[in-house]
């Protein structure tokens, strides 16, 4: 049998190696009963579409950024509200409280979580050093969703909205002088060009899911079954390591090539996290019962 | 089935359709239906209902519609005329003559738009008929508009070199930088030919009996101001860091419009004349668009691009070998896909051994970009080619044999830049600290 | 009847340039925003929420509902090199089965997009960006122009039957 599988990142993203190796071991394991095919960087649907065509069947599985379904449910954005989990530790009690709600939503739509994979903490490019918070007012900050920009807003900056392709010159036009975003993405879009200053502040940990449709994934014998979701347990174990080291040496390559890396002060994690706890307020208010319930949980 | 023979079905199916006279936005859809239904195990109605929404609302092609009618305004007012005459005095001893507009236009576009089909809409809507008023051979007009509209790929910004970047993880902004010099090698190689075409055989090119004084020239010039404040205002916006590519679209078309009142001889009806022919053209390249897109989803299920680059592959070729094959298929495949779906399809099979063989990734993005802009003139699936029958109503074969001399131009710029990789590293080189 | 829909058409042409003309206000609009905030930051508003998202819905919707208006002004592009060289009865024919081709292909699409449609519906599928629009919105309309695309084939199909000869016209050669 084959399986097609849409990803919206490149080849040489960490995420699409690990599910790459996934494909290979579920491969190898029903000795090429099932064979998943993979798509990388939106070759065969647009990331906002993975979803639909995953539920609708057009493909049997998917991978996508999970936080692009926060409108759907306040739980699904929890890994990118800023200060709220911010080392892998944080990150992984955060994803094993969402995870049954998750399901349980994901459900709903015929669908089922496999596995999720941690992107590396994200971290401020700026030029020139950022000491407090204050240091942030009147820059000209990339925001792509609605907690970037409250947060932008928050910090006293002017949000701008800018999608990942136009980062390098809406950099070198002035367009926008700071932003947040994990190491990997700093490497991939060789931020030496256009910033002078990167500091792990680890804002949040966004992650990827995989899903799968529920009834395709029924219609495997029980075997198959098991393979996917023994290969599914592995490929998170593996990914979240790959994530951690990913973290390492992709941080370690912005300072080779000249970036100053430089650890946030004292004053700038404080009112960082202040920040943080008042939209984490104003997220409450908000927030679904599912939402809160995860919240708790996460807290205890 | 085999591979080969799939590809021979599905060719030829596109190739009846299309003498059929069926349009190519419906041919390209029922090509990738085949595809899928006959092909594959994929649901074909979900997923062509799926693909068509899904690539029908994106943010990268909303510069199309501004940019075609900021093409259509200037035809209508007198600001197209006013280049034109102003130029004259300029490009009268130039062999050529006018016809370097076409090729600087479009470079100079290129600096504006991501696109080589907004850069083929928006001069072609004022040159065409400009430079076929005053008599200039057609086939040399078709041929200079379709060949330097590609320009709009290399120049950076170019959206296929974000494509390519996202999709190989190159840095966007040294992919920019690396298009600009081999830009400029090719408008040099376009303008070149232009000479000498027209220094070969004089009569090809009518004459301009006037010569001009200096003093004559600099008052004829007064006529470029409009066009010269549209075109810098459009670029300064986006150097000045106000405005993205696709916002300056439509900063483009506030100008122009401001512009063409100011200049008299424009009005409202004009104006609605050029939003109606505007929807027009850009709902005719979208359909066209959503088709090819679904024709790219069903060779994705299909495998097939996938196993041609595999089987590439597999012969272990040395780097000039590894390049000459990839080129012959790049420009097979560019015959029926658009250049976009060409690179989505294949670069996961072909960037390994592109750089198991040693090939710099930036300068194999810039290769690339030049092979795709062939592919954006060869019939029948060509974008600057419907694009140009979209303007003119001439057959998109009669513009392709026009086109051709250019597609061979380009060939040459791909031997260029791999004789002299310096052309596309120097730039990046620079950048690095 | 056929003068109803010729005029149905015509008003989603001029919608669907109107909806062109928004995003070109929209877009002009996020860019005056940009100045503004150079010059005197804070004074106003940085951004126009989801700015892109709503440009790109519109463009959408220009596209589809521009279909069948397009299509009766000839404004679709195909080759007419081989059928321009047959005898009429034989363009009548072949241009019987272009259009009838067309049709299957229009319904089917219009099909799935309703289906799409309801599904949005359904699961009540929101955008991802700051503002979440329900998609089901902008997907009625661009089904909607999907079907009068799908009408407007039979209509052309119709008068091509009662004219005895090929109906739709080229656009002028410059
Ligand atoms: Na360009
Ligand atoms: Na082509």
């Amino acid at each position: 049998q084959n399986w097609d599988m849409p990803t919206p990142y490149g080849d040489s993203t960490f995420h699409t190696q690990n599910i790459m190796q996934f494909a290979d071991e579920v491969r190898t394991a029903t000795d090429g009963g099932l064979d998943i095919t993979i798509h990388s960087a939106g070759s065969l649907f647009p990331h906002s579409e993975i979803k639909g065509a995953v539920r609708n069947r057009s493909v049997p599985i998917g991978e996508l950024f999970l936080s692009t379904l926060s409108n759907e449910d306040m739980v699904f954005g929890m890994d990118s509200q800023p200060f709220l989990a911010t080392s892998y530790d944080d990150a992984q009690r955060l994803w094993d409280a969402q995870r049954p709600v998750i399901t349980e939503l994901l459900a709903e739509q015929g669908l089922m979580p496999l596995f999720s994979v941690a992107w590396p903490a994200q971290g401020l490019y700026t030029n020139g050093e950022i000491k407090t918070v204050e240091d942030l007012n009147g820059l000209r900050f990339r925001a792509y969703n609605a907690a970037l920009e409250e947060f932008a807003t928050l910090a006293g900056a002017a949000p701008v909205q800018v999608e990942a392709p136009d980062i390098p010159q809406a950099f070198s036009t002035g367009q926008v002088s700071a932003m947040i975003t994990s190491p990997s993405t700093g490497v991939n879009s060789t931020a030496w060009d256009f910033v002078t200053h990167y500091s792990p502040i680890n804002a949040w940990v966004p992650k990827n899911i995989v899903i799968v449709n529920q009834r395709e994934f029924d219609r495997l014998d029980e075997e198959t079954q098991t393979a996917v979701l023994e290969a599914a347990k592995a490929a998170e174990t593996r990914g979240w390591q790959m994530s951690m080291e990913e973290a390492e040496t992709q941080t370690a390559a912005l300072a080779e090539n000249g970036i100053t890396v430089y650890e946030p002060s004292e004053e700038l994690v404080q009112g960082l996290q202040a920040i943080g706890d008042t939209m984490l307020e104003s997220w409450q208010q908000e927030a679904s019962d599912s939402a809160r319930a995860v919240l708790e949980a996460y807290r205890n | 089935m085999s591979d080969p023979m799939i590809a021979v079905v599905l060719l030829s199916l596109l190739i009846g359709l299309l003498a059929l006279g069926v349009w190519v936005a419906v041919s390209l859809t029922l090509v990738g239906l085949a595809g899928l239904v006959l092909f594959s195990n994929a649901p074909s109605g979900l997923v062509l209902a799926s693909t068509f929404w899904g690539h029908s609302h994106s943010w990268a092609l909303t510069a199309l519609p501004l940019f075609i009618l900021m093409g259509e305004i200037l035809l209508r007012s007198r600001m197209s005329d006013d280049m034109f005459t102003g130029l004259v005095p300029w490009l009268s001893r130039a062999p050529g003559r006018l016809l370097h507009v076409n090729v600087f236009g479009c470079a100079i576009f290129a600096a504006v738009s991501g696109s080589s089909a907004a850069t083929a809409a928006t001069i072609g809507r004022m040159s065409v008929p400009e430079l076929t008023r005053r008599g200039y051979p057609e086939n040399l007009i078709l041929g200079t508009l379709a060949g330097s509209a590609t320009l709009g790929l290399l120049i950076p910004p170019s959206i296929i070199l974000i494509v390519y970047g996202v999709a190989t993880e190159q840095s966007i902004a040294r992919l920019f930088i690396a298009g600009v010099l081999p830009g400029i090698m090719l408008i040099v190689l376009f303008a070149g030919y232009v000479a000498v075409r027209a220094w070969m055989n004089p009569d090809l090119i009518p004459a301009i009996d006037q010569s001009f004084s200096f003093r004559q020239k600099i008052v004829a010039s007064r006529r470029l101001i409009p066009v010269a404040l549209l075109i810098g205002g459009v670029i300064g916006s986006i150097y000045a860091g106000l405005a993205s590519p696709t916002d300056a679209a439509a900063l483009g078309v506030v100008l122009a419009t401001g512009l063409a009142f100011a200049s008299g001889s424009f009005s409202w009806r004009l104006f609605g004349a050029a939003v109606m022919s505007a929807t027009r053209t850009s709902c005719m390249i979208a359909l066209i668009l959503l088709g090819a897109a679904f024709l790219s989803v069903s060779m994705g299920f299909t495998g097939l691009p996938r196993n041609l680059a595999a089987w590439i592959s597999d012969m272990n070729l040395s780097a000039t070998a590894l390049l000459m094959a990839l080129t012959v298929f790049f420009v097979v495949l560019g015959c029926f896909l658009d250049g976009i779906s060409v690179i989505v399809l294949t670069t996961s099979i072909i960037m390994p051994m592109v750089s198991a063989v040693g090939i710099d990734p930036l300068w194999f993005g810039i290769y690339l970009v030049i092979v795709v802009e062939m592919s954006q003139i060869t019939p029948p699936v060509g974008f600057n080619l419907f694009v140009i029958q979209g303007l003119t109503g001439i057959d998109i074969l009669r513009i392709a044999k026009a086109a051709f001399p250019f597609f061979l131009l380009l060939l040459l710029g791909v031997v260029l830049i791999w004789v002299f990789p310096q052309i596309v590293t120097f730039l990046p080189g620079l950048m690095s600290g | 009847m056929g003068h109803l829909f010729q005029k149905l058409y015509s008003i989603c042409g001029a919608l669907a340039g109107g909806l062109i003309l928004c995003i070109c206000l929209l877009i002009s609009a996020q860019i005056v925003l940009n100045g503004v905030g150079r010059f005197a930051p804070g004074a106003f508003p940085s951004t126009i929420p989801s700015y892109g998202d709503f440009s790109g819905f519109m463009l959408a919707g220009a596209t589809f509902l521009a279909l069948a208006h397009t299509l009766r002004a000839g404004g679709h592009i195909r080759v007419n090199l081989v059928t321009a060289r047959m005898p009429l009865r034989a363009q009548v024919v072949v241009e019987a089965a272009v259009l009838l081709i067309s049709a299957a292909l229009a319904g089917y699409l219009t099909w799935f997009m309703i289906d799409l449609t309801l599904e949005s519906l359904h699961y009540n599928d929101l955008s991802t960006g700051i503002v979440p629009v329900p998609l089901w919105i902008p997907q009625s309309v661009a089904t909607f122009g999907m079907a009068l695309f799908l009408i407007a084939i039979l209509h052309t199909l119709a008068d091509l039957v009662r004219a005895g000869r090929p109906v739709l016209t080229t656009p002028d050669e410059v």
